[in-house]
């Protein structure tokens, strides 16, 4: 049987300096999310908006999966403007979103249910408005800084050029490439968008 | 190969310190213009190539990461308020917006005109060539405004930026209020030009544009480095600058080539001419560090006003709901311009600013609570976020004129040193009494506009802001005034040092105020016109 999460990182802190325990802390993270996704999958179901569909909220998922898979720490972020000072990323939220995950099956056992995902819909979201509630959660802000691993995912789908898109219901395909040419007209509406 | 492999001594007819847009501009002009050989100095590393910014803006947009790894020097944390740490290949005009106004006639004769700061030696008819020049050397995509606010000899090299669906919604709007605006000036591309794609509007132009639409100045280098028409010697720091024994001329740039932290190998250049081309914060850092016994306040320094003179302005920003259906995204960093207000009226208090407008996202994003303060998950956000976007939000915003000071200053800072055991500068920017005297009719003359509009669209100013973050003072200029008369000023009218016949300020440290418009063509147009003197 594999060595839990926790254990894992047990192991590790004990024999490793501070840098590497980080570095495989972040892989063990990503790749123990990777290997059981139903949990963030069915967070997925619970945050994001249902007009999705299934085969939606598996792509935000996994997008969302693969934003935290490539997360470095410690890389020099933009320059500010109108100051000397440099920043760089912090500490990964990967560990502390997979730990939340495990959270949120431990609630769902709790309840007498297999996993999170076996929970209705309406149970998962009142878990996770608990938890929101519990962090004084109050905003979509950036992903990285999200304290909760369901945040994370909103914040992370939101500001996509889809989630514009379905919001005006009309092609407006943010921050990609298009001809400038088309800027002038009003953007035309998008062909299916479920309501 | 290192280029300091063989020798430690470069010569050169012309060596222009530092890489950035007007140092780009100089050595453009000189090498169609002259034979001589042209070296330059750039402290920073290469930027990365073209090819590779797709993925650099990736990860900028993600995670946030500088696209430009490395663009600064460590151990540069100063006192005081820096445009940017960015020191590289191309200098901050690889991370700039690409907004390229020019300044207004009234810029160049604020004293004769209004009575206030001081009269350029310069006027904007004197500049109107180099103004085109640069303009076409960068590509700007540009639309007329009306003569009396904005006269030009030629026209626009490109057609202007299209005004997006927002943008012709908003410019109707402003309309209603009697105020005219036209589309922002922009050194990005409306069509192909000179070998650069055209803008495809995908947004990210400050910091990083993937496809080489937006003008940065390692164009210019990599044209000019492939014809063999300039060396520029990157990771090269030039610490000081020495007189020749017998005259006040310049001999040398005694500088550092990095390479690993903290050490460097010494390099010498010499030339009949320098143009220190290091923007508005080093140029001036340079002549200090250039103290000798023959010029102990520094290089250029006799009048003591060397570091003097810094300059900006400052701009007041509110965001209005307006009852329209706006569709933020769809070139989101392009504005409207207005030069209607660069005059200021006779008989009033001094006042003048341009003014734009922006499509916003403000106060209309995706939310976790509602009005109610309740927490929303699932279809909930969607169909809040969709209800609050029925109308739409115009960010607006006008710069206004900031009279420079003696007292705005860069010094030197002996409390903290570069690796080098230089000391780093320290940056104070002050307001001149009058003009601290005139901040608070300004602020509310502007918000009464911005009010004026609103109502004039039956909207509601839902947001006010100031940028005054720890004395900030944007667009930033000066430290090495020009000016006719040697005893209040650094360089001539041409950007030759009173004090020294073969040394040369370019850009935004020469220029003697800020106008009420980002600087960044006027640098090049000065830069351009510099050019043409050391030729002469
Ligand atoms: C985020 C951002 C957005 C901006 N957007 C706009 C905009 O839209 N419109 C606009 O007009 N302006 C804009 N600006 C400002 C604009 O980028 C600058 O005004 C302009 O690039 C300055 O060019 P420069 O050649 O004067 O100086 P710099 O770009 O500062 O170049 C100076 C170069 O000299 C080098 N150097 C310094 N000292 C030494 C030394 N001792 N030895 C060797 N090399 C040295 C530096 O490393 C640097 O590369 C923006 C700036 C930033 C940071
Ligand atoms: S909008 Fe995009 S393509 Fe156009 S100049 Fe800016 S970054 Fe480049």
């Amino acid at each position: 049987m594999p060595l839990s999460r926790r254990a894992f990182l047990g192991a590790l802190a004990a024999a490793m300096p501070a840098a590497v325990l980080i570095r495989h802390a972040h892989a063990a993270a990503v790749d123990d999310i990777a290997a059981s996704p139903r949990t963030l999958q069915a967070l997925g179901e619970a945050v994001l908006p249902s007009e999705l569909g299934r085969a939606g909220t598996l792509a935000a998922v996994s997008a969302f999966q693969r934003w935290i898979a490539g997360y470095r720490e410690h890389v020099e972020l933009v320059h500010g403007y109108g100051t000397s000072a440099l920043g760089t990323t912090g500490p990964t939220p990967a560990t502390k979103w997979a730990a939340q995950l495990d959270a949120l099956d431990r609630t769902a056992r709790a309840d007498g249910a297999r996993s999170f995902a076996a929970l209705p819909l309406e149970r998962r979201r009142e878990i996770v408005r608990r938890e929101l509630t519990a962090l004084k959660a109050d905003r979509i802000g950036a992903v990285g800084r999200a304290p909760h691993v369901a945040l994370a995912l909103l914040s992370h789908w939101y500001d996509t050029p889809d989630a514009t898109n379905r919001c005006y219901q009309v092609k407006i395909d943010k921050e990609n490439c298009r001809p400038l040419a088309t800027s002038a007209r009003r953007p035309l509406p998008l062909a299916q968008v479920r309501t | 190969m290192s280029a300091f492999a063989k020798r430690t001594v470069i010569e050169s007819d012309v060596c222009i310190i530092g890489s950035g847009i007007s140092a780009a501009m100089v050595a453009d002009r000189l090498s169609r213009t002259m034979k001589g050989r042209i070296v330059v100095v750039e402290a920073g590393d290469e930027a990365p190539p073209l090819g590779q910014r797709y993925a650099l803006r990736e990860r900028f947009m993600e995670y946030g990461e500088n696209p430009w790894p490395n663009d600064h020097l460590d151990g540069y944390e100063m006192e005081g308020p820096l445009q940017s740490r960015s020191m590289q290949v191309g200098g901050l005009a690889m991370h700039w917006g690409g907004v390229t106004p020019r300044f207004s006639p009234e810029d160049f004769r604020t004293r004769s005109m209004f009575g206030v700061g001081t009269d350029w030696p310069i006027s904007y008819d004197e500049l109107d060539p180099f103004y085109q020049e640069a303009e076409e050397l960068m590509g700007v995509a540009g639309e007329q405004g009306p003569a009396a606010m904005d006269p030009r000899a030629k026209p626009f090299p490109m057609a202007p930026m299209p005004l997006t669906y927002n943008l012709g919604l908003l410019k109707e709007w402003t309309a209603k209020a009697g105020i005219t605006m036209w589309s922002q000036p922009v050194a990005k591309n409306s069509r192909p030009y000179s070998g650069r794609a055209e803008c495809c509007r995908n947004d990210t132009c400050s910091p990083i544009c993937p496809i080489g639409a937006k003008y940065s100045p390692d164009f210019t280098w990599s044209r000019l480095r492939a014809r063999n028409r300039v060396t520029l010697y990157p990771r090269t720091l030039v610490r000081k600058l020495v007189l020749h024994d017998g005259s006040m001329r310049i001999a040398s740039a005694q500088a550092v080539q990095r390479n690993v932290k903290g050490a460097g190998t010494p390099v010498e250049f010499r030339a009949k001419t320098f143009v220190v081309a290091a923007g508005y914060v080093w140029s001036s850092h340079l002549l200090l560090l250039s103290a000798s016994s023959r010029a102990p306040a520094g290089l250029g320094n006799r009048s003591g006003n060397v570091g003097k003179y810094l300059a900006g302005h400052r701009n007041q920003q509110a965001f209005i709901s307006l009852p329209i259906k706006l569709f933020p995204g769809i070139n989101g960093q392009h504005s409207l311009l207005s030069k209607q207000f660069m005059r200021s009226p006779v008989g009033t208090e001094y006042l003048r600013h341009d003014l734009r407008v922006w499509e916003s996202t403000f106060d209309r994003g995706p939310r976790l609570k509602g009005d109610d303060g309740a927490l929303m998950l699932g279809d909930e956000v969607m169909r809040d976020w969709r209800e609050r976007t029925r109308t739409g939000v115009a960010r607006v915003r006008a710069y206004y004129d900031v009279i420079p000071d003696r007292s705005s200053e860069l010094t030197l800072d002996p409390a903290r040193k570069n690796a080098w055991g230089d000391p780093l500068p320290r940056l104070a920017f002050r307001d001149a009494p009058a003009s601290a005297a005139l901040r608070e009719h300004s602020v509310g003359a502007i918000q009464t506009l911005f009010q004026t509009m609103a109502s004039a669209g039956g909207g509601t100013v839902i947001q006010r802001e100031e940028d005054d973050a720890r004395g900030w003072q944007d667009h930033p200029v000066g430290g090495c005034r020009m000016g006719d008369d040697p005893a209040t000023s650094v360089v001539d009218k041409w950007g030759r040092a009173h004090d020294h016949e073969n040394l040369f300020v370019v850009g935004a440290p020469t220029c003697v105020s800020a106008s009420c418009a980002n600087g960044t063509l006027t640098f090049t147009a000065l830069a351009l016109r510099t050019a043409s003197e050391i030729a002469r």
